[in-house]
């Protein structure tokens, strides 16, 4: 017994090394299947203030280009809504026509304002914090998106901060298609660029060529059909063969992504329920 | 007394410095400055292994926390905790039981030099392998490890220029 003990206390650095190390390791296997971890995130109150008071500092130095980007996108949606105009006046005669398409196009969706507090890039699974949490409607599974196109998907909530999935994740996985002739697959990413992603399992017989754009699906009822996604710079086969592998370069520009939209289908909830009872 | 609370200020300088700064700074997207690991490095030379150990995992864990990656950083810098001593033992000529401070001063250019090289390699290939979990890119993963030790490397020996008088 009095070995033992002395056995246990001359190596007591070894056994304090090991159980800190199995911490770590349930630490990290249980945030990749979990969803709980709420308080080892940066959605806790202390990290989210930290980074949105820094934010705040930071967000200064970015205001010229946050500008640039928007005017770009105002005058773009502009000519847009000149010529669709244009374009309905010629088939219909009805006025008001284009104020009923826009209600019915956002009515079906909730949108919540938010702006990123926090970004990586460099990890093999990189997350964003943004600034709203339950308090202001948001919950798990939202879809995020910002001014250029898709972002991510929000993975935990907490009060004032959620954390997203971005598609720089290998756990993220949205359905995606071409958007000129709808075929659809796969976007996850290969954890090289940030810059790129890959589109998966896109039929062999597909149409599809270089500098198509590829927009969601709207298959998944976490994101409407047709945010755009990015453009396809190559095609390749996958390992097994049996579909194309499409590499988009991404509209989305992760390294100064700054405001950002969270955005719910009214009804998301009955759609799942059924799919779900459906799958058992 | 005084010694914890000018410890707990380096410790809350370099973890905002690590999260806010360096963090953010991506060369190549490959190339991450983990400076907060000098906070170990800069350990007294006598300091228990069990001492090292939980400074170095509650620093990883509270980096974690900013990260969004829980256990990756604390599993990293608690593994080169327990393994600086014996670092150090290899590096200096110095007897065992002599009580320094390990820094250019008490060290010497090289022998400093070896010693942030071995550490930095050493958490930087933890670190690496542990983030690669996800995609197995072979060359990727040995670029990464081999820049981000240098920009480490630097970043440390800078700082121990710079400041490592004071801690």
């Amino acid at each position: 017994m009095r070995n033992l003990l002395n056995f246990l206390l001359k190596y007591n650095h070894w056994f304090l090394f090991i159980l800190l190390e199995v911490i770590s390791f349930v630490l990290l296997f249980r945030f990749n299947n979990y969803q709980g971890s709420v308080f080892f995130t940066s959605s806790n109150a202390l990290v989210g203030g930290v980074y949105e008071l820094a934010g705040q500092v930071t967000g200064y130095f970015h205001l010229k280009e946050t500008n640039e980007d928007l005017m770009q996108e105002n005058v773009s949606l502009r000519l847009q809504t000149e010529a669709l105009r244009e374009a309905l006046r010629e088939y219909t005669n009805d006025t008001t026509a284009i104020e009923r398409i826009r209600q019915v196009a956002l009515q079906e969706y909730d949108m919540y304002k938010a702006k990123v507090i926090n970004n990586s890039l460099i990890y093999s699974d990189n997350y964003l914090t943004i600034n709203k949490g339950r308090e202001d409607g948001i919950r798990e599974d939202m879809g995020v998106i910002s001014g250029n196109g898709l972002v991510g998907i929000v993975y935990q909530a907490s009060d004032h901060y959620s954390v997203v999935i971005p598609v720089l994740n290998s756990k993220s996985n949205i359905s995606c298609k071409v958007k000129r002739s709808e075929y659809f697959g796969f976007l996850s990413w290969d954890g090289i660029s940030s810059e790129y992603a890959i589109v998966r399992d896109m039929p062999r017989h597909s149409v599809i060529s270089l500098g198509d754009t590829i927009v969601t699906s709207g298959h998944s009822a976490v994101f409407p059909t047709g945010v755009p996604v990015g453009i396809v710079e190559d095609i390749s086969d996958s390992n097994d063969g049996l579909s194309y592998r499409v590499k988009v370069k991404l509209f989305t520009d992760y390294a100064r992504l700054k405001d950002v939209c969270v955005i719910e289908k009214k009804g998301r909830h009955e759609q799942e329920e059924l799919e779900n009872r459906a799958r058992e | 007394m005084i010694n914890l609370i000018n410890r707990l200020k380096w410790f809350v300088g370099l973890v905002l410095l690590q999260v806010l700064i360096l963090n953010k700074m991506h060369i190549n997207g490959c190339v991450i400055p983990f400076l907060y690991i000098y906070f170990i490095l800069k350990f007294h030379s006598r300091a228990s292994r069990n001492e090292l150990v939980l400074w170095g995992f509650f620093l990883g864990l509270v980096v974690d926390m900013f990260c969004n990656t829980p256990g990756m950083n604390a599993a990293s810098l608690t593994c080169l905790a327990f393994f600086r001593t014996s670092l150090l033992r290899l590096v200096t000529l110095r007897d065992v039981d002599d009580d320094f401070e390990p820094g250019i001063r008490a060290l010497g250019v090289p022998a400093f030099l070896k010693y942030i090289l071995l550490s930095s390699a050493l958490f930087c290939t933890i670190f690496l392998c542990i983030d690669t979990f996800s995609f197995f890119h072979w060359n990727v993963l040995w670029i990464k490890i081999l820049a981000s030790t240098l920009a480490t490397m630097l970043c440390v020996f800078c700082a121990e220029i710079v400041g490592g008088e004071k801690l």
